[in-house]
């Protein structure tokens, strides 16, 4: 199931760190497979890919969004 | 023949072993010597004495402290050599004790340098629990990134494990997470490195489910518990979670409980109403977080799932193990926060209780929610049952079950094998009173074979009051108070009968199987104090052995072949007695 998540990017550092997509509603997503030009702290970003129900993590901090593709928003 | 000839050096080994234990007194160090002088001499004289022994040693005693004036007691500079010829000296009689200085240490602690900056042991209450067990014999599976035998991982122990990700036997970590986790669990102490981990004489068993980015799909995860489960794992720690629930890892997890496998995960760090999956699941152990001032972690989940809490640290304090450098695959002692960090610290105390000899996995979690330094409010459930205790659990699980480690230690520990009983102790003769306990104790051990029965405190208590009383008490006298009720304690029971009067023949009707009988008749229906009756019996059987053998004086049978028929058949009949009593419980079983 594809879906489009908008939202701040945030580094977590839970464990030896993780990445994070945080909406405007609060909901946070674990970033799966992030390239690097993604993984830029504060960046607003689109994202979309795909929430891997399936995948269980070390980072526990929410749903897995396994990216397959993301652009930069300017806000 | 056989067996008399084992029961023989049975009895020799432990003969040995009780005469070449040297007593907790010849085990302490101390530099100094304490010398308390008698409340009537007079100062000036201590004053003369005081000199007199800096003239002779070349050492100035001293007041201990200001406080030591009133109660005259000095110390002074010494070795054993010292306190042998002090004692033997004319000061004897002019003091109230000349001994040892000791040197109290607390409990142990791990020689590692970064062992102080492991607030998160101390916050579980570990130390105590190693004077009982490090985890030896326990296998903790670790199902995560892998581990890299880290430089403060060389001494741990590892069992063979698997590589679901890459599907191979090489399990080596890629990020660091995994190691990190095995650290708690094992890091190799006092090894004059690095930093503690919790069993850290128990194997570790790498297995590798989540790849660099830190994922794993349920299927694998599934298959590693199985695995674990199969290749003799007693815990499984997984710091790994996800929203999903799944059969196929619910089915796992079930397996692996049946197998006796305790399963611990942790409960997930989104600050949300309800842990992750696997914590979530009932036969898995959930842990939250707890931050260094013992509050809930910012991150930690809470509510449902959550069955314990343990340390998982925050930006004031991580918590620190030997792991790689995500990036550079280098090893590095890092800070890590997280309810990952939180579960390990129950895994390595649930291998601590497996230790110590709970095997399965319910009674484990009985054992660590019952031990817990539980939380007044927690409205929420953000902490389970309570914040883990590893000694509170280890002692709780080496309650009631009798080992002959715990006997000798509640022997030690109640001054039986102190020096001073063995040769202040004219009023009894200790060894006889020794061979009667241990008799009897060899007695249920045999019965035991036969009949498998739990050792138990009434058992002890039992063999105890059968065999030789708590016999210490007999030379305990206060002014002016009748000594017989000591002496009444101080005796077993086929030696009360005389204990009162204070006359050295056994009356017949104590010595005898009389009272097993009566006893196991009244409490053979009750299933803790039946075993009491049993062990009385147990106990007054080796105490008649030993009389019959030793001191067979019974009054109005006098002190020969009579005497020694009766007694022996008595322990015969409180043997058979015990037997009796113990065979019931194997069919009711």
């Amino acid at each position: 199931m594809s879906v489009t998540v908008t939202g701040t990017v945030e580094h977590r550092e839970l464990g030896p760190g993780t990445w994070a997509l945080v909406t405007e509603q609060g909901e946070t997503y674990e970033l799966k497979d992030a390239p690097q030009q993604l993984c830029q702290p504060q960046q607003q970003v689109r994202v979309e890919g795909e929430v891997r129900e399936d995948v269980m993590t070390f980072a526990m901090i929410g749903p897995v969004l396994e990216v397959k593709s993301f652009s930069i928003v300017n806000g | 023949m056989r067996k008399l000839v084992l029961l023989s050096l049975v009895v020799l080994g432990l003969g040995l072993a009780l005469f070449n234990f040297k007593g907790l007194a010849n085990q302490g160090e101390f530099d100094s010597i304490v010398l308390d002088f008698r409340e009537d001499i007079p100062a000036a004289e201590i004053s003369e004495e005081l000199e007199a022994i800096a003239g002779q040693y070349n050492i100035e005693p001293r007041l201990n402290s200001e406080f030591s004036t009133s109660d005259h007691v000095y110390t002074l500079r010494g070795d054993r050599q010292l306190l042998r010829a002090l004692k033997k000296s004319g000061l004897k009689q002019e003091t109230e004790f000349i001994e040892p200085n000791y040197i109290y240490q607390q409990f142990e602690v791990p020689n590692d340098p970064d062992y102080a900056k492991q607030w998160n042991l101390r916050s579980i209450n570990l130390e105590q629990a190693w004077d009982d067990t490090k985890g030896s014999g326990i296998t903790v599976a670790v199902i995560d990134t892998g581990i890299t035998q880290v430089p403060d991982l060389k001494q741990t122990k590892f069992v063979k494990g698997y590589n679901f990700v890459n599907d191979g036997i090489d399990a080596t970590d890629d990020v660091g997470h995994g190691t990190h986790v095995a650290g708690t669990i094992a890091q190799s102490t006092n090894n004059n490195y690095g930093v503690a981990g919790i069993a850290y004489e128990a194997n570790l068993m790498p297995i590798k489910v989540l790849g660099a980015g830190g994922g794993g799909t349920v299927a694998d995860i599934a298959e590693a518990i199985r695995f674990a489960a199969n290749h003799d794992a007693d815990v499984i720690n997984m710091s790994l979670g996800g929203a999903g629930e799944s059969k196929l890892m619910k089915e796992a997890i079930d397996y692996a409980n049946n197998k006796g496998v305790v399963v611990i995960a942790a409960a997930g760090n989104a600050n949300r109403n309800a842990a992750a999956y696997p914590a979530r699941y009932p036969r898995v152990i959930g842990v939250s977080a707890l931050d260094p001032a013992d509050g809930k972690a910012p991150y930690s989940n809470f509510g449902a799932g959550v069955d314990i809490s343990a340390p998982g640290g925050s930006q004031a304090g991580k918590i620190l193990q030997n792991t790689i450098n995500s990036p550079t695959k280098q090893p590095t002692f890092a800070g890590y926060q997280g309810t990952s960090m939180a579960a390990p610290h129950v895994a390595g105390v649930a291998a601590l209780v497996k230790s110590a000899g709970i095997s399965e996995p319910e009674e484990v979690l009985k054992v660590l929610k019952q031990s817990v330094r539980k939380v007044a409010e927690d409205p929420l459930n953000h902490f389970g049952a309570g914040h883990l205790n590893a000694t509170g659990a280890v002692k709780l699980a080496m309650r009631g079950q009798i080992s002959f480690r715990d006997f000798f230690r509640w022997v030690r520990d109640n001054g039986y094998l102190n020096p001073r009983f063995w040769i202040d102790g004219g009023v009894v003769t200790l060894p006889l009173k020794l061979a009667m306990v241990v008799g009897g104790y060899i007695l249920a051990w045999l019965l035991r074979n036969y009949f498998p029965f739990g050792w138990s405190w009434s058992l002890a208590s039992g063999v105890i009051a059968g065999s030789s009383g708590l016999f210490f008490l007999r030379g305990i006298y206060i002014f002016d108070l009748p000594q017989w009720p000591f002496r009444a304690m101080g005796s077993s029971i086929p030696e009360l009968g005389n204990a009162v009067a204070g006359t050295t023949s056994l009356n017949p009707i104590f010595a005898s199987a009389l009272i097993p009988i009566v006893l196991v008749a009244l409490l053979l229906g009750h299933p803790q104090w039946k075993w009491f009756a049993v062990g009385s019996a147990l106990g007054v059987a080796a105490c008649l052995g030993v009389n019959a053998v030793v001191s067979p004086a019974v009054s109005g049978l006098g002190s020969g072949a009579v005497a020694r028929l009766f007694l022996v058949t008595n322990a015969f009949l409180c043997f058979g007695l015990a037997y009796l009593a113990s065979k019931g419980e194997k069919q009711a079983a």
